[in-house]
Parts: structure tokens; sequence; C-alpha cells
């Protein structure tokens, strides 16, 4: 098991001043290196989720374990060099750097982040921004086409919503330590020509890669395709889990959120 | 607003303006940093100018052996000072956080006009001593000398700046600018690079302060208003954040513009409005139909 | 004794209410950080002074002239700079950068004008009333009775009109506002309408009482800002209570320490708050990830 939730409980006020319970015990254990999917409705709290398993939301009960180590109410940037990766929502290259100062901003080595580093160690400064050029080249050539690795030279914003989608998933293998992604949406808005090489790209990260993925998605499709296992959110905990197949065709989850 | 004399054509004058150009060269690529780079918009680079000056002013007067001495201490009191507008930085957004650097820069000037007991309040601080580089052996004395040293300074604080934009922690300002919390999710502590990026902003302009301060001899606090720290801001976005060109033109255009209008022969006793309602109309202007200023490569997000 | 003080700090913050709503009309429904406030407010004082000085129109008349002309000078900043930066997909920093050139231009003008010193309304001696333990200036009565008026008028549009709950639409979301059929263009005209009849206002009862020069008014606005910030940031009905709270603060503070650090006070209040509460009294926290 790559992370396990225990008791995961969050509530708080809202706008009419009344408690509400987002999350109700949240207890789930994701298998290692595999595509587990979180499904639910929307506002039930799969993105608070994933900002608690992240560090982004630190005001909640119950423990995150990330194999094996406790990582409960860690700050995010701690979190992430544990060993976490996120995709968010709707999230996208960063537009005024360029794909390839995308990719070296998603490396987990910092060299020549601190203002004086550059002046002081320059040449280990060098070395590492080689390092990543190199790799950067590598994840592009081989997750996506060569043909983007001509194209690593222009600004995140030039690439169309599909594109940096793609880009932005291929982005998080720049992290040498990660263990487990999270992606939040990572098909959504985007033209079904992108769809299957995001398919492609996180079954690549999984059977090649050695990473765990957790997505939420909301399109069926895609889960039963690419998630091995499958979790369903519903008010407040998880009220289905299993593998993918099963999951999708259990009759309570197939009334309650798929209408069907 | 900087202090000018008259006469037109004096090479000592023309010196002087030359001195002012430096200092708000610096001043300005300092704002740059933080409200360029990093879309963080302060209000309050003249209180950090102030800060500099006063600290300096101290230090001239009790030990003024060697300048690097006391140019490193202003520039740590200085950043050490800005660790409140960076915590601001770091709690609040938008339009909150440009509040609180309005509230820092009201509460610095309003404790360097009423704390009279250690900044002599409205009566200012005379007989500021001249820069001393080494225990006296070398001592600025003159425009020639002072004006070399702070062209000087200029230049290291050009060249630093240019080599920082270039580097990875320049990436990452640019970054946090986009995104702040996708960086944060790469493992970057967004907020200890906000907290460098306002303790160099902030130290540099308070090394501005303390060469001004010693400049001019006398520093009292009219200089160091809200007011000063928009005329800063005017400058910045006259000239255009983002790159090292865009904050020295609007410098130069600060600066220079003045004294062009008093060539042409604009009376002095309507100098200072007419000047002001220059900048208030190009800032309007260059925010609509040039918003990345005239040399500047980027627009405020 | 104290009554006194909180009485004069009540007073003063009808004042400072009057100036927050006129600020946070505008930041409310377009979210721009409207800094040329600090100018119109400077603007509507010097036109009363004027209209009763050099015209010697009664102070009726030139408070009433000033409040029109402030008005069409608040629309008129509407259409010539805001509007076009907003079709240019300028964003709200930008925005609030050419606010304060607008702010810069409008003071500088007055200042060319009529000069620094400062300029004062009414020369004749003013009455005082008193009560038990009160005394209040003729001044005071005025920004009492004419900014109360004002201000409670304003909490009955805004919550009980049909246009008041049009507003309260067009700030919360702007695009659904426009395709209820609404033209927001047009409300966008009223809404800095009314922001400058409530700067004017602010603006004329205090130069009634105080007198004016040209840098008073960032001073005033700030003060006007944190108001609006104490009762909770985008309401405009908390703006009152909070420039009522600042006015009543300050008042205590002055009558403790000296005059010169009642700003200081001010801003301390302000980082304050913004540390511990920054939604104010009134507000909530939004979803930031």
């Amino acid at each position: 098991m790559i992370l396990e939730l225990q008791d995961i409980r969050l509530s708080f006020n809202n706008t009419g001043q009344e408690r509400l319970n987002l999350l109700n015990g949240v207890t789930m254990s994701i298998p290692k290196g595999r595509v587990t999917a979180l499904i639910g409705g929307n506002g039930t709290g799969k993105t608070t989720l994933f900002n608690i398993i992240s560090g982004f939301q630190n005001d909640y009960e119950g423990t995150v374990i990330l194999d094996g180590r406790d990582i409960s109410r860690q700050p995010a940037h701690k979190v992430s060099l544990m060993g976490i990766g996120r995709l968010f929502q709707g999230g996208q290259l960063l537009g005024d750097l360029t794909l390839m100062e995308n990719m070296k901003i998603a490396s987990e080595d910092k060299t020549g982040e601190w203002p004086f580093t550059s002046f002081f160690h320059s040449n280990k400064v060098k070395r590492q921004e080689n390092d990543k050029e190199e790799r950067a080249r590598e994840i592009i050539r081989n997750v996506i086409s060569e043909k983007y690795v001509d194209r690593m030279d222009r600004l995140g914003s030039e690439f169309s919503y599909g594109e940096q989608r793609l880009l932005s998933l291929a982005r998080l293998l720049m992290g040498k330590d990660d263990k487990l992604l999270l992606l939040d949406e990572p098909t959504s808005g985007v033209n079904p020509r992108y769809i299957s090489l995001i398919q492609q790209i996180i079954r690549k990260m999984t059977d090649e890669e050695g990473l765990s993925v957790l997505m939420i998605e909301h399109n069926m499709h895609f889960v039963s395709e690419v998630a091995d296992y499958c979790a369903f959110l519903n008010e407040g905990i998880i009220a289905k889990y299993g593998k993918s197949g099963e999951v999708l065709s259990d009759p309570e989850v197939r009334s309650s959120y798929l209408g069907l | 607003m900087p202090v000018i004399k008259k006469e037109l054509f004096n090479m000592e004058y023309t010196l002087h303006v030359i001195y002012l150009l430096c200092i708000y060269i610096m001043l300005v690529l300092s704002a740059n940093l933080t409200t360029g780079m990093a879309n963080l918009l302060t209000m309050c680079q003249a209180a950090f100018y102030g800060i500099g000056a006063y600290i300096g002013t101290l230090f001239l007067f009790q030990c003024n052996y060697l300048f690097v001495v006391i140019a490193i201490a202003v520039m740590l009191v200085t950043g050490v000072s800005s660790l409140i507008v960076s915590y601001a930085s770091v709690k609040l957004k938008g339009d909150y956080f440009v509040l609180a650097t309005m509230g820092f820069q009201l509460i610095v000037y309003t404790i360097l006009y009423n704390w009279t007991e250690v900044t002599n309040g409205t009566y200012g601080i005379a007989g500021i001593p001249g820069i001393n580089l080494f225990f006296g052996a070398v001592s600025l004395d003159g425009i020639y000398l002072n004006l070399a040293f702070v062209m000087l300074i200029t230049i290291a604080v050009v060249l630093f700046l240019y080599r920082l934009k270039n580097s990875p922690y320049g990436r990452l300002l640019k970054a946090i600018r986009n995104d702040d919390i996708t960086v944060e999710a790469f493992g970057r502590n967004t907020a200890s690079v906000k907290i460098w990026a306002f303790a160099l902003s902030s130290a540099i302009a308070g090394l501005a302060g303390a060469l001004y301060a010693s400049y001019v001899g006398y520093i009292d606090p009219t200089s160091f208003p809200l007011k000063e720290s928009i005329f800063i801001l005017c400058a910045l976005f006259i000239g255009g954040i983002g790159n090292i060109e865009g904050p020295i033109c609007g410098a130069a255009f600060v600066i220079v513009l003045p004294e062009l209008l008093r060539f042409v022969g604009l009376p002095d006793s309507v100098a200072a409005e007419i000047r002001q309602i220059i900048y208030g109309v190009a800032l309007v202007l260059i925010m609509i139909f040039r918003p990345q200023g005239i040399k500047g490569k980027i627009v405020m997000k | 004794m104290i009554l006194q003080f909180i009485i004069n700090g009540l007073i003063t913050g009808i004042l400072y209410s009057l100036l927050a709503i006129g600020f946070a009309l505008v930041y409310n429904t377009t979210k721009i950080f409207h800094i040329a406030a600090a100018g119109l407010y400077v603007l509507a004082s010097y036109i009363f002074w004027f209209a009763n000085t050099i015209w010697h129109a009664n102070l009726f008349v030139s408070a009433v002239l000033s409040v029109l002309i402030t008005m069409l000078v608040s629309c008129i900043i509407e259409l010539i700079v805001y509007r076009h930066l907003k079709s240019r997909g300028a964003s709200l920093n930008v925005m609030m950068i050419a606010s304060i050139g607008i702010m810069t231009v409008l003071v500088n003008v007055i200042a060319l004008a009529f000069g620094h010193e400062a300029k004062f309304v009414n020369t004749e001696i003013q009455r005082t009333f008193s009560g038990d333990s009160v005394i209040l200036t003729t001044p005071q009565i005025w920004q009492l009775f004419v900014g109360g008026i004002i201000l409670s008028l304003g909490v009955l549009v805004l919550k009980f009109t049909n246009y008041g709950r049009r507003l309260r639409a067009l700030s919360e979301d702007e695009e659904l506002y426009s395709t209820l059929g609404y033209n927001v263009n047009n409300t966008r005209n009223i809404v800095f309408a009314v922001s400058g009849m409530y700067i004017a206002v602010a603006s004329c009862l205090s130069a009634y009482d105080v007198g004016m020069e040209p840098n008073m008014g960032m001073n005033f606005l700030i003060n006007a800002m944190v108001a609006m910030m104490i009762g909770g940031m985008g309401r405009v009905v908390p703006c009152i209570a909070g420039g009522l709270l600042l006015g009543v603060l300050q008042s205590l503070v002055v009558s403790q320490f000296a005059a010169s650090w009642q700003n200081a006070v001010t801003f301390v209040i302000l980082l304050i708050l913004l540390f511990v509460r920054p939604q104010g009294i009134a507000g909530y926290k939004k979803r930031i990830v």
C-alpha cells in the first residue's frame, strides 16, 4: 500500500454559519504501482481530499500515511519532497516560462534556486541545469514525441489547452523521488485526440516507472479503461471500493452517482 | 521627491542629476524584484529607502571607518525590517497585501516623524558625514568621488540583478508569479522564496538610502512618505517591469524629464505639480496602450 | 468625559463610513482597487470651496454642486479609463496602477490651481450645542444628520429595493448578470455615480469642519479602507460598523496619546486585522486551492 488514509474528518462553517461535515471518516488504502480512480459527485470533497493528502489543507482530523510514513499535517512543499506529485484541476503549464523551464521547475533538485547560489556555485548550477535539460528531453521524447522536443523553447502559453494538459502530466515525471501522483481530472475539457495520449502516459507511469496513481475523474469511460481500482466517495466516506469493473457496475454507485 | 538645486548647464549640477539617477535606478530596480519579477505589488519601497537612510546615518555618525561594514549593516537591518512585509505576502492575497504594504509604509513614516528622540522628527538630521571607504585613507569628498562611487555600486547592483534574473532563482520568481500553488506542489517553499525576494529588494533600497543620506548630508521624514513609494512605482511601470532595461528606463524618465522641463523654461513654482501630472497621465496612458511599459517585458497580472 | 470622545469618534466614523462605501461600491462591483477615490475626495472639497468662496454660492448650493460634479467626474473616469482597460482585458493590478495615475493627476491639478496651503469654508463663528457632558459643534451636527441620513438611505436601498438586489447580483457574478438581460455598463455607470456621491458627501462634510489641502486624500482614503476591512471586505453595510468602530478607536487613542500617533494606531490595527482575521467582522473565508 502506497498511501493509507485513516479516518479523515473535515468540517467547516459555510456562509450561513452552519457546520458542514465534508469528510466524515474517510478510510482507504491505495495500492502501489496501480491506478486508482476516485469518483463521486461534485462538491463531495474529492479535491479537498487531495488537498489534505498533498499538504495544502491542514485543519483536518485523521492520519495520512505515505509508504509507511506519517505525513499528516505537513506543509505542502515538504509533502511534495516526500514523494507526492500533483496535477491540479484545470492546471496548466506556467505560461510565461518555456516548456523547458517548466520541466526544470518540476525537478525536485533545487540547485541555484537561492539568490546567491549562482554566484558562489556557478559550476554546480551549470551541471545541474544540463542534467535537468537532458532528463527533460528524454521524458518528452519517450512519453510524448520527438516533435515536442523541438518545441521546448516555446512559452507555456503558446500550447493549446489539451497539449498543456498532456505536458503538465509529463512534467510530473521530472520528480525523481515521486512515489504517488495525484491527478485531478486529467481529461476534463480535453480534446478526445489527447485523451488517448493521456491514457498512455498514465499507464506508462505505473507500468514502466513503477509510480502509483490516484486520480479524480468524471469520465467513466476513461476510468474503466485506465483504472485498476476505484473508490466511490459519497456522503463523506468511501462508500464503495474495489476493482474498477466491480465498482462501476455496482447498483448503488450506478443509481446514486451515475443516475442509472 | 529628490531635492534639486537651480542653475542650468552647470557641470556640477549635471553630475548631481546623474547621482540622483543612480540612486533611483537602484530604487526602481529593487522595486522590480518584488513587484515586477514576483508580481507582489508593494507600496512601501520608500519605507525601506527611509529606514536605510536613517540607519545609515546612525552608523555614519557612530563608526564611519569602513563603508563596506556600514553597507552590510544597513542592508541587514533593512532586510530584517522587510520580514513583516514578506510575512504579509505569504498570508495575504492580492488587495489585502497591497493594503498591508501601505500600512507598513505609513507606520514607518509615522515612526520617523514622531520618534523625535531618535530621528529628530521634522527637524531632520543634518551634518551627516561623508563616506569613508577605508579608515579615512580614502574618503569621498566632492562630487566626483561620490559620483564615481555611486556609479560603481549601481553597476554592481545592475549586474547582480541581471545575473539573478537569468538564474534558477529568477526562474523560480517568474514561476511563482504565474502560479505559486503549482510551484509549492513542486516542493518549493514559496514562503521562503518571497522572504528572500523582499530581503534583497529592501536591502538594495536601504543601501540607496544610506548613500543618499551621506551624499546630501541631511535627511528628514518628508523624503520618505507614501508619495515617494508611489513615485517609485510610477517610474517602475512607466519604464516597464520584468527585465533590467525597463526599470532603468523608468528611472531615467522620472529623473531626466524634470531637467528637460526646466530647460524649456518651466518656472520652478509650478514645476513639481506639472511633473507629477505628466507622470500620472503617462502612467494611465501606458496602462491603457502599453502596459508592459516603455521597455519592459511583462505585464502585471 | 469619555462620552465626549466616543461621540466625537462616532461622528468621525460616519465620515469614514461614507467614504468607505464610496470606495466599496466600486470595489465590490468591479473588483478595482479604486485609489482614484482619494483624488475625487480632494476634488469634491475644492469644488465646494470654490463655489462658496469664489462664486459666493451659499453652502448648500456649493455642496450640491460639488456632489454633482464629483459624480460626473467619477463616471468620466469609469468611461475613459476603467471601461477602456476592461475591454483590453487588463488585469486588476493594471487597473489599480491606472487608478493611482488618475489620483496623481487629480491631486496635482488641484494643487497647481489652488496651491498647497489649507483652505477653509466657513469663516463664521461656530455655534456649539451642549448636552449633559457632551458638546457638539455645528459641523458635527451636520455630519451626524446628513451623514446619518445618507448612510441609512444607502442601506435601505441596497437591502430592500430591487435596484439594491441587482447591484449585489452584479457584484457576485458579472457574466451571469448580463445573461439575465441587464446592461452591465449602465449599471456600472450608476455604481460610479453613486460612489462619487458618497465620496463628495463625506468630503464636503469634512471640509466644512476642518478645511482641506491637496494631500489629504490618501490619508483619509486609507482610513476608509481600514474601516471597510474591519467590517468585512466586500460588503457595503458592514462598512458602517467598521467606520464607526474605527472612529471611536481613534478618538479613544487621541484621548490618551498625542494626536500624531493616531495614524500609527490605525495602521497597527490594520496589520493586526490582516493577520488575525482578514475577512473582517462580517466576512467569510474563501477557498484558495
